[in-house]
């Protein structure tokens, strides 16, 4: 899923400052999942919004929706109304999700309620991770199902690099070391070997390195 | 507080003629986020959130989750300029020192600065 | 300046000589200054000096630059180049600009994470690893050709090291990446700086019995260590590094000036021990910001008069 985190009060505060009339829009897929932008976070959101501008002596206007999806038109369009009889909408989905409402809302103020961070799944109850980096060429057979671009902070290819300790990234503690992980997984699944041939330096074209990307679907195209 | 075995709230803390109003869940972890900010954009001044002792939970973890996500929105309330101090967790064995203390900071920050009308005459 | 003509460290190596390698910093400024002082310290007692590429990931002057006044000194440069801020352009271009201005040594590092260093919000590039990279040399200088395939207008002829580490986990992989490394083009390695000598030991045996240290040449690091706070400062803060106990209570047993005399002592007891290692080519001296007590090491070591050419 796509992992994003609500921007801090005081910053949306300022964002929203300008406009009595808000649509705090939400998104029942991803952003739901991580607990940044679903149904539940909206109504928490849009309260804590009216009780931040009511310690100042200020009042706004909060409208409250969510769609089940914001990256996709027809569950966009149902909000059109209430988008339309708001002065902005703090959209709570993820960028992709953020830039679509914009897309079709054109005339509409849009304003980006969360920081979308990663392609990520939930480890355990409350921790979401980092896996993938999207980077359209995968590579996750060489290295027994774990993404040397994604979890090694060095994207190495060859790696471990000499900052590995007790299976720890030199980064931060928190951060396993990808290539002890690749090591141990391929030593147990009897692949080792996979790591013993050179592997040489990645072709970045299939990543957003080489542009933003499209995926056409000639077979869906009417 | 589980309302389906102790009915009505009641508490022995001197609470100096402020306005006590209770809501009733079968269990604090049924407590939500919105239910406590709409509490204070109610105009309560203090929100106490009462459920099982430590450890003696009826529903396994329930009040252990109801701890965190009141510790969750204690934060919220912080950021948003409300004191996180005006919202409080108490398991039903304490709740009259833990009430006696909210009073107490209650003192201390004063009306909610959101602007209603209930209030504390003291 | 020399231009044209063969690494001289390589040749030492290839000659069968103890090679002995240091270290310069550049400076965090535009001061040339800073790197004549520390040459004047090193020359003539070393083979080559390797020039560090804004280590720790902090801002300083560039390798390629410092190096090019290393090479107006008369000293042999070793090019450190980390794949951390540039990508495969940059660093191929800069293979190449290195040539022509006459670097002969190349060392070929992923680097520090930006995280740890001046500058933690820098994008990174990792656009190749470090074995990506010395390959792309080795292919230079053997094909004549960029990594596009492109015939090079005159290639660059680099002497081609990398690091590794004997201390970091996993020890039996870190002689699988060794091997890759060789294989992938690698003429000499410099290692972290060694205290456990049991665990350096046992790393270069099982190159050994891989066949490794007959096509590489190993030369080992030593940092001889200033202070009890040092050691305990490495032990503890340094990725990567590997401080035994005992070298730490030696260090803490004295104070003052002594420290500094006895960190020379067990720099020196370890180059003895390592003298006797077969595989073991040659010493890479780290004297973080210590380069005066390099003459000193090499002398005590026995290991001039050096050959001077």
């Amino acid at each position: 899923m796509i992992v994003a985190k609500q921007k801090p009060i005081a910053e949306l505060k300022e964002m929203v400052r300008p406009y009595q009339k808000l649509l705090v829009l939400g998104c029942g897929t991803c952003v739901k999942t991580c607990f940044a932008g679903g149904e539940d976070e909206v109504a928490t959101l849009a309260s804590a919004l009216r009780l931040a501008f009511g310690q100042e002596g200020k009042s706004i206007k909060t409208e409250e929706l969510t769609v089940e999806r914001q990256c996709e038109d027809a569950f966009i369009q149902e909000a059109a109304q209430a988008v339309n009889r708001n002065e902005a909408v703090l959209s709570l989905a993820c960028g992709a999700g953020v830039q679509a409402i914009a897309r079709r809302f054109g005339k509409a103020v849009i304003l980006p309620g969360v920081n979308t961070t990663f392609i990520g799944v939930l480890e355990k109850p409350g921790l979401f991770t980092e896996e993938c980096a999207g980077c359209g060429d995968c590579e996750l057979d060489t290295f027994g199902g774990i993404c040397p671009v994604t979890r090694c902070s060095k994207r190495l290819m060859n790696g471990p690099c000499g900052g590995s300790k007790n299976g720890k990234c030199e980064v931060s503690p928190d951060i396993e070391c990808a290539w002890q992980l690749i090591i141990d997984r391929l030593t147990a699944l009897g692949q080792l070997d996979n790591l013993k041939r050179y592997i040489p330096a990645k072709d970045w074209r299939s990543s957003l390195s080489g542009g933003p990307r499209r995926l056409i679907r000639e077979d869906h195209v009417i | 507080m589980n309302a389906f075995d102790q009915g009505v709230f009641s508490t022995s803390a001197d609470v100096g003629g402020a306005l006590l109003q209770s809501i009733k869940l079968p269990c604090s972890a049924m407590v939500r986020d919105i239910f406590l900010l709409r509490a204070f954009e109610a105009g309560a001044d203090g929100v106490v959130v009462i459920g099982c002792p430590q450890g003696k939970c009826q529903r396994i973890d329930g009040n252990i989750r109801a701890g965190k996500r009141v510790a969750w929105v204690q934060k919220l309330l912080s950021e948003i300029g409300l004191d996180g101090r005006r919202l409080v967790f108490a398991g039903s064995d304490t709740v009259d020192l833990a009430i006696a203390n909210l009073l107490k900071d209650m003192m201390l920050l004063g009306l909610s600065p959101v602007k209603k009308e209930t209030g504390i005459s003291k | 300046m020399k231009t044209g003509g063969q690494s001289r460290l390589k040749e030492t190596l290839a000659g069968g000589g103890f090679a002995v390698t240091a270290e310069c910093g550049p400076p965090r400024g535009a001061n040339a200054d800073a790197i004549h002082k520390k040459g004047d310290l090193l020359k003539g007692f070393v083979d080559a000096v390797n020039v560090t590429d804004n280590q720790t990931a902090v801002v300083r002057m560039s390798s390629l630059a410092a190096c090019v006044h290393l090479l107006e000194m008369g000293i042999e440069p070793v090019m450190q180049m980390v794949t951390r801020d540039r990508n495969r352009i940059a660093l191929q271009s800069d293979i190449l600009g290195a040539y022509s201005l006459g670097i002969r040594n190349v060392l070929c590092l992923s680097g520090d994470h930006q995280s740890l260093g001046s500058q933690p919000e820098a994008m990174n590039v990792f656009d190749i690893d470090s074995v990506n990279l010395l390959h792309a040399v080795h292919v230079m200088r053997h094909e004549g050709k960029d990594m596009s395939g492109f015939t090079l207008n005159v290639a660059p002829d680099m002497f081609i090291g990398a690091a590794e580490n004997p201390f970091a986990d996993p020890l039996a992989y870190r002689v699988v990446r060794l091997a890759k490394k060789i294989a992938a083009g690698a003429d000499f390695i410099q290692t972290q700086c060694v205290y456990n000598l049991p665990r350096f030991k046992e790393w270069i045996r099982l190159a050994r019995e891989e066949g490794l240290t007959d096509k590489i040449y190993i030369l080992a690091g030593i940092t001889p260590l200033k202070s009890a706070k040092m050691a305990r400062f490495m032990a503890t803060k340094v990725a990567g590094m590997d401080m035994p106990e005992e070298i730490i209570k030696r260090m803490s047993a004295v104070a003052g000036p002594k420290a500094t005399e006895e960190g020379l002592k067990i720099a020196l007891e370890t180059i003895a021990e390592l003298r006797n290692i077969p595989g073991v080519r040659g010493i890479h001296i780290m004297a973080i910001e210590a380069e005066e007590k390099v003459p000193e090491l090499v002398k005590a070591a026995g290991l001039l008069p050096h050959p001077q050419r």
